[in-house]
């Protein structure tokens, strides 16, 4: 069974490593050490180093910019404290944004996991469950650059779904017109990544151990209960690590965007199908006159304040007691 | 008593719904995505093999005759030629180089007794919390930098696909780095011990003796990057925006926004087929493992 204590959460807890066999024999120092003692530091400074120096420490500079107003290397940074993130909160693109990142993070989860919870009832014991887990988890694998531009097409206002819309008598909808590609957007990343949360929930679903799904039979439990009372809660704990990953992931949704908004909407994506990985992208790139980096920087900030209170929220509900077989 | 033998019954509405409809139409539910996964991926395929006209006409038919010039128009004309080599390069140096890195540090971190140890491994899982957004602003910055300086004082040229190349490794280092302790916490420690007594530096131990016993999770860590980098745009987007620097995913968003003045559908799809079917080839060949992968770090 899973052990919740695994999760790659930003609360980061760092597991102590299990002592290896023989430990140092406190003697001098180095003198009895096993060899791949003295190895430590030249085996984990290359990565070390890298890690602090080229991601590390530019986040940290992240939030030294996010205090000034800059428009990159060569021009002058003048200090504008909080400024940036106060402009942010009253910009209106921005908080379209940002609560476009919050319906698709609340909305595609609940679907995601909406989902996920329904396979997990028959995936169990399914004809050609194997094949199915690992066909639903294909998209996972493709770009979801690839996907915008194909589903893109059948979405198209000529397209092929209008067309069946059309046999069926209904009326052809704008699916990539600005009011409804947001719905798009987040239907095709439900799409594309349900089945890696099916196969993280599966995978702790396969060690539950029979006997209780043929117990439970015999006190005439229905396949929904047999879920709703043992599947679940045995796999609770790699629910609390998918439900804080889908978190994570959601709030930097950037290429889906694009892709979706690209053959439509000549230019950059409507103010409605914005997420805040989008705007700040746009900030950066292409808005006219010099970019402005101290705001681009805040929403970077910004996406990591979320991300953490999202995360903390999200371990604080799916907390309980650890149910254990013992 | 008579309520349980009335519940047990065969149609009872609880029964009904949760050993009959749910499940079978959930069951149906499951199918139909998964004809919908193979049926996209195949009628890629397809449509990039149709004049632009027909991909329009018959979405859903068979080619009349396979028009591999899409190809060659989608190579030549959109420039996916070049973007396909740079897409090769940059992800299979960049997945060699992140496991070069990370499998030492990962090796070290999960075998050393020393009390920097633990937190050094939470230091690294930090990592994957901090959402791109947080250094994205940084990373323009330093590559502007970087290009400058090296021009104007070091070597006279620079080129932005090493800096993407640097920043893909460098985001990539903290899931690698993870799932790799994990997986050689879990390895026994006798045969490394064995092959010291008999003289093996740390370095052998590490070459000779530890990646032959992990090549599992090597092979594992080694294609989630392959995919990963394969599949990464933002930063490609904002490192290399040159049509000579682009990467895949960046060619193919340029040629799709420039369908609505060229309409070249066929050229498109191709595009799209270059793009997913290297991966899905990959899949095919080492699937289970991948979903293994991708699933072991995080779920047990």
């Amino acid at each position: 069974m899973g052990t919740s204590t695994l999760a790659p959460g930003p609360v980061g807890e760092a597991e102590r490593p299990a002592p290896a066999a023989p430990g140092p024999y406190e003697t001098k120092r180095g003198k009895l050490r096993p060899a791949r003692e003295r190895a430590f530091w030249p085996f984990l400074l290359p990565a070390l180093l890298g890690y602090t120096v080229l991601f590390v420490l530019p986040a940290l500079y992240g939030f030294w910019v996010s205090l000034n107003k800059w428009a990159g290397p060569g021009s002058d940074m003048e200090w504008k404290g909080l400024a940036n993130y106060t402009a942010l909160l009253e910009n209106d693109a921005f908080r379209t944004s940002f609560v476009n990142t919050f319906v698709l993070a609340l909305g595609g989860g609940v679907a995601v996991f909406g989902f996920t919870f329904l396979s997990m009832v028959v995936l169990r014991q399914a004809k050609g469950r194997g094949f199915i887990r690992s066909v639903v988890f294909l998209p996972m694998i493709i770009s979801l650059i690839a996907v915008g531009a194909a589903i893109g097409f059948l979405l198209n206002p000529n397209g092929a779904v209008n067309t069946v819309f059309g046999w069926l008598g209904l009326d052809p909808q704008p699916w990539l017109g600005p009011d409804m590609v947001f719905r798009c957007v987040i239907g095709g990343l439900v799409w594309s990544s349900t089945g890696f949360y099916v196969a993280l929930m599966m995978s702790a679903a396969d060690s539950i151990p029979p006997y209780l799904y043929e117990d439970a039979k015999l006190i005439g439990a229905t396949r929904w209960e047999q879920f709703r009372y043992i599947t679940l809660p045995l796999t609770w704990d790699v629910f609390a690590v998918c439900a804080v990953l889908w978190v994570v992931n959601s709030l930097k949704v950037f290429e889906i965007v694009i892709a979706f908004t690209t053959a439509g909407t000549p230019g950059s994506p409507p103010l409605q199908a914005r997420t805040v990985a989008v705007q700040q992208f746009l900030s950066v790139t292409n808005n006219g006159g010099a970019p402005d980096l101290g705001s681009a920087a805040a929403m970077g900030v910004f996406v990591l304040i979320v991300t953490t209170v999202l995360v903390w929220l999200t371990r604080r509900i799916t907390r309980r007691e650890r149910v254990e077989l013992s | 008593m008579s309520t349980t033998v009335v519940d047990r019954g065969v149609w009872s509405p609880r029964r009904l719904f949760g050993d009959v409809l749910l499940p079978r139409a959930t069951t149906l539910a499951l199918w139909a995505w998964v004809v919908f996964n193979l049926a996209l991926v195949g009628w890629v395929g397809l449509q990039s093999l149709k004049e632009s006209g027909e991909v329009w006409i018959s979405p859903f038919g068979f080619p009349d005759s396979p028009q591999w010039s899409n190809y060659a128009t989608a190579w030549k004309a959109a420039g996916f030629s070049s973007a396909a080599l740079n897409s090769t390069v940059l992800t299979l140096l960049g997945s060699f180089l992140i496991v070069a890195l990370a499998a030492p540090a990962a090796y070290v971190l999960a075998r050393s007794t020393r009390r920097v140890a633990g937190p050094l491994t939470g230091y690294f899982a930090m990592g994957m919390s901090i959402p791109l957004q947080t250094v994205v602003i940084p990373i323009v910055v330093i590559k502007l930098s970087v290009s400058s300086f090296m021009i104007d004082w070091v070597t006279g040229w620079w080129d932005n696909r090493i800096t993407l190349l640097v920043f893909q490794v460098v985001l990539s280092l903290p899931f690698t780095v993870f799932v790799l302790t994990g997986y050689l916490r879990s390895l026994p420690t006798e045969i490394e011990e064995a092959a010291e007594l008999d003289g093996a530096g740390p370095l052998r131990t590490f070459l000779q003796v530890v990646l032959p016993l992990a090549k599992p999770a090597m092979t594992t860590v080694l294609v989630l990057n392959v995919i990963g980098l394969w599949n990464e745009t933002l930063l490609a987007l904002l490192i290399t925006p040159l049509p000579e620097e682009r990467t895949l995913p960046a060619a193919l968003l340029s040629l799709y926004g420039s369908m609505q003045y060229s309409s070249d559908w066929g050229a498109l799809f191709a595009g799209i087929t270059i793009l997913v079917y290297p991966m899905i080839v990959l899949y095919l060949w080492l699937g289970r493992r991948i979903v293994e992968g991708m699933t072991a770090g995080i779920g047990k």
